[in-house]
């Protein structure tokens, strides 16, 4: 039965003394009770007290300065060619010649991969630990923790990716100024694809957590999430038949492209109707594990 | 004070918590009793809110538990002592729980200090031994200094320093007049911990008394004799109500009668008795006697009834 490792030289002192161990113990309870500013504190210390959070964070702004650098040294080469290759020459032009602007931003789909699942884990984890029964005998309505920590997922995403993003495009600038390549990260585009892209992060990261709140499994809900996001893409591009052509566009990867595109692509979603079709994406998710939430057992 | 009116709980077609009704009063340690599977980590879970009833109530002070304003405050429970992020530190999660409540940091050292945990509390809840883990969760149950304490199985794991370190944490609770329920499956703790006693046996409560209560309540008096006569002193005894049995050869256990006309009638036939020990029923066979028919996993094979314990010999 003995299995504590205390340091021996500890254990006389708490020992057999009675009253003791309860010293600081004072009369009825009266103070404060969860607010949401202070559950959202409680919430922001747990996200920041896990190495594992922290090691996905930095692999994030990793993965995306790194694909940012390899994309400009991609696009200056590809450049270079079309200055000797006709044909070559002919695909620049036809991505309309501008090809720097997307350059930063190439690291996203590994971005949305990493913090998409952080959202899982960070929710499923909770269960899988035993710590949801300390979360919610804490906070029993337990909707203010989960609005809690979706708001420190979804900025700390949103913050996290821009930043990248920026930093992406400052280490670009010189490689993409080797090839002769203009960047300009003060554009109107260059500010849309940021700021899009980090929504759109942010907006995985929110289905992440809903799904790991709704499946209660970090592996099941990691692949539901690569299902989404990797998997049905390709499927939906494979099946033959109109309804999955028409359905890929609904699909939340491919609400960016129409969302950053500089002018309308025929047979893809309006910009809006894509930023519709992605909030819809979130809010059903985020609301369905919400009430569930509170409807089942912990 | 803790009330269960009629509270159920049904997991599928397995009715875990079947109707009960109880009350914990303040100032007394209240124990809960009951083999494995009997209901009792449901029964916590749903005073805490983590479990919802399927039919009936349960109030801690008048109110359901996710009513109260400040529930940590009020309400204290180690349910299972690993509720915690393995991969956070126990000063971690301490913090985060006594964020919630804006609880000060200094209570957060106040209750690592108190359960013994300084020197690992900066280290990951994930290398604990299951004792430790006991321990921050009865620092954690100790955070918001609730007025009500509940412990699920808190002796679990410890070592035999640490489960009299407990056992005078829930005496002292209760001596300040906080309300302690204190889950257990092990009678022994329970009989030197408690002072009033919850029995459950598949979700049904079958006994709600002083510890005192429980122990004597059940059997008869009985003795312990042995004499150089045991066939003369058994023909004398025997009467109504009276049972005497022959255990060895110069022993009898006579139940019944009380040692003091048992010492007269053998003194008045001149029978010589060499010994002559009152047998207490001990909380373990008087459990054993009201759950024999509520275990759920019986072994298969049947242990022996438990061996009396002797109260007032030597």
């Amino acid at each position: 039965m003995s299995s504590t490792t205390l340091d021996p030289s500890r254990r006389g002192a708490h020992a057999g003394t009675g009253g003791a161990p309860a010293g600081g113990m004072s009369g009825t309870s009266t103070g404060p009770g969860p607010s949401f500013f202070r559950v959202l504190n409680s919430e922001f210390i747990k996200f920041r007290t896990l190495l594992s959070t922290l090691i996905l964070l930095g692999c994030t702004v990793l993965v995306v300065v790194g694909f940012g650098a390899l994309s400009a040294w991609g696009t200056g080469q590809f450049s270079e060619a079309a200055a000797t290759d006709p044909q070559a020459a002919a695909a620049f032009a036809a991505q309309g010649g501008d090809l720097a602007v997307g350059v930063p931003t190439s690291g996203i789909a590994f971005a949305q991969l990493i913090l998409g699942s952080l959202g899982v884990l960070l929710m499923s984890s909770e269960f899988t630990t035993g710590m949801a029964r300390s979360t919610f005998a804490a906070v029993p309505k337990r909707i203010p923790a989960y609005a809690a920590k979706l708001l420190v997922v979804m900025v700390t995403a949103f913050v996290l990716t821009a930043a990248s993003v920026y930093l992406a495009g400052l280490v670009s600038l010189p490689i993409l100024d080797n090839y002769n390549l203009n960047l300009d990260l003060a554009s109107s585009q260059s500010v849309k694809m940021l700021l899009v892209n980090s929504l759109y992060v942010a907006a995985v990261a929110a289905i992440g957590m809903a799904l790991g709140s709704l499946i209660r499994n970090s592996a099941g809900g990691i692949m539901s999430l690569v299902g989404l996001f990797f998997v049905a893409p390709i499927a939906f591009q494979l099946i033959p038949g109109d309804f999955f052509v028409e359905a890929r566009k609904y699909l939340p990867g491919n609400t960016v492209e129409p969302m950053t595109a500089v002018q309308h692509v025929p047979d893809t979603l309006e910009a809006w109707q894509a930023a519709m079709v992605l909030g819809a994406w979130v809010v059903i998710p985020v609301v369905l594990a919400a009430v569930l939430l509170k409807k089942r057992d912990v | 004070m803790i009330e269960a009116r009629g509270l159920t709980k049904v997991y599928g077609d397995k009715t875990a918590v079947a109707g009960v009704n109880f009350t914990v009063d303040a100032g007394r340690v209240t124990g809960f009793l009951g083999p494995n599977g009997a209901g009792k980590s449901t029964t916590m879970r749903m005073i805490m809110g983590l479990d919802r009833p399927t039919s009936g109530t349960v109030t801690v002070n008048g109110t359901p538990f996710a009513r109260h304003a400040a529930p940590l405050r009020d309400v204290g429970a180690l349910l299972d002592a690993k509720a915690v992020h393995t991969s956070r530190s126990a000063y971690n999660h301490l913090l985060a729980m006594a964020a919630t409540h804006s609880i000060p940091k200094k209570r957060v050292h106040d209750v690592i200090e108190m359960t013994g945990l300084a020197d690992v509390a900066k280290k990951k809840v994930g290398g604990f031994s299951l004792g430790m883990g006991q321990r921050l969760g009865i620092a954690a149950a100790l955070l918001g200094d609730p007025q009500t304490v509940i412990l699920d199985e808190p002796v679990n794991g410890l070592d035999p320093e640490g489960v009299v370190w407990v056992r005078n944490l829930v005496k002292y609770l209760a001596s300040e007049g906080r309300t302690v329920f204190l889950s257990s499956h092990l009678m022994s703790e329970m009989a030197v911990t408690a002072d009033h006693l919850i029995v459950i046996g598949r979700g049904r409560i079958i006994a709600d008394a002083p510890i005192q209560e429980i122990i004597t309540g059940k059997g008869q008096i009985r003795t312990r004799v042995r004499t150089d006569q045991p066939d003369q002193l058994m023909h004398l005894l025997a009467g109504d109500g009276v049972s005497v049995e022959l255990q060895e050869n110069e022993l009898l256990e006579v139940t019944g009668l009380d040692p003091r006309r048992i010492a007269r009638a053998a003194l008045e036939s001149h029978i010589m008795i060499y010994e002559l020990t009152p047998l207490q029923a001990s909380l373990e066979e008087a459990y054993m006697e009201l759950t024999k028919d509520e275990v759920e996993y019986h072994s298969l094979i049947t242990a022996g009834a438990a061996a009396p314990v002797q109260s007032g010999g030597n």
